[in-house]
């Protein structure tokens, strides 16, 4: 199962559609996304936005690292902040997607790579 | 005035978040026919366009803070960037680019992320002034500095535009009203990217278009391109 964790509904489906038939959930918050990671199974990836409303992106980062069963989740960052030369892999980040620029088939890299 | 510049940047965000789900729905559309693709790559065109506005908007706003590091750029690679990001905009305009490279010094001292807006503003006024089919872009050494200069065969530049830009840079946008559609946007960023990296920009008027060009300070870095 696939975490998709963004507050822009119609650009969280975008990136739901492209993982290509895999079961995805979309959360629109962080609290909300947390919450389902306690009581569901666990998410084999998760698409994350930074700026959200509420607790942001880095907040969810920063709570999943500090728990044993969630520090393990591979997060794919999609966000439209520059990330570059940041080293976020202690949180979990295998990846950063910039909005303004990437590709169905992006997603679909990460999808394949992390994903059963 | 921060609390301008952050009202800016909070707009550019604000904007560039309906661009890049427009974009995005865009390329989740399925299979297509060729036609139908042909508007799919023009509405990501678009919105990538708007976006790179949006972007140098937000670039504008934050040149006071000096965040944007003067280094060794390599001219070629740039303009070979720009040229590669609006071959599909001139090919769609049946208008053709001539480019040509004749500088001997490979680095100038210059932000890369700017200087590539200043090309790229300057080759997009360019193919939409290209009325006999085609532009040209040229770069060669100018007396200690390299020049990249951009040739279009548009309607004839204002004199009192020309004039303004024989200092080196434009005070703010004008509306080059015998160039229609023409805001003086692009020209105004591209003149205040081009003073941030120590550069100027300027015109020459022909009688059958105009020239727009910056010249930016050589990098005293040996060359390694």
């Amino acid at each position: 199962m696939i975490y998709v964790v963004d507050d822009d509904v119609i650009m969280a489906k975008c990136i739901a559609r492209a993982c290509g038939g895999r079961e995805v959930k979309i959360y629109g918050n962080a609290i909300e996304a947390m919450e389902a990671m306690s009581d569901d199974e666990l998410p084999e990836l998760m698409f994350l936005d930074i700026l959200l409303v509420g607790p942001d992106g880095f907040t969810l980062l920063n709570e999943m690292a500090s728990y044993a069963d969630t520090a393990s989740v591979p997060v794919v960052l999609v966000t439209s902040l520059n990330m570059e030369g940041r080293d976020l892999s202690e949180y979990g980040v295998v990846g950063v997607l910039e909005k303004e620029t990437m590709r169905p088939e992006d997603v679909r890299h990460y999808v394949d790579q992390y994903t059963k | 005035m921060q609390k301008e510049v952050d009202g800016v940047l909070v707009a550019a965000h604000e904007l560039k978040a309906p661009l890049a789900v427009l974009r995005q729905l865009a390329l989740s559309l399925g299979e297509m026919s060729v036609q139908d693709e042909h508007i799919r790559n023009e509405m990501v065109n678009v919105s990538e366009r708007a976006m790179r506005q949006v972007n140098d908007l937000t670039r504008m706003s934050r040149l006071d803070e000096g965040l944007f590091e003067m280094e060794p750029v390599a001219v070629r690679a740039v303009c070979d960037d720009v040229t590669q990001e609006l071959k599909y905009l001139f090919a769609e305009n049946r208008r053709k680019l001539d480019v040509k490279y004749a500088n001997r010094a490979k680095l100038v001292n210059a932000n890369r992320e700017l200087l590539h807006s200043v090309v790229y503003n300057f080759l997009l006024n360019a193919m939409h002034y290209a009325e006999e089919g085609y532009a040209e872009l040229r770069v060669g050494d100018a007396k200690g500095k390299v020049r990249i200069m951009i040739r279009d065969y548009g309607p004839a530049l204002p004199v009192g535009i020309w004039r303004e830009m024989k200092r080196g840079w434009v005070e703010q946008p004008v509306s080059i009203a015998m160039r229609p559609g023409s805001s003086g946007l692009g020209l105004y960023i591209a003149s205040k990217f081009s003073r941030y990296m120590g550069a100027t920009v300027g015109a020459v008027r022909h009688r059958d278009g105009a020239s727009f060009y910056v010249e930016l300070p050589i990098s005293k870095q040996a060359s390694l391109f």
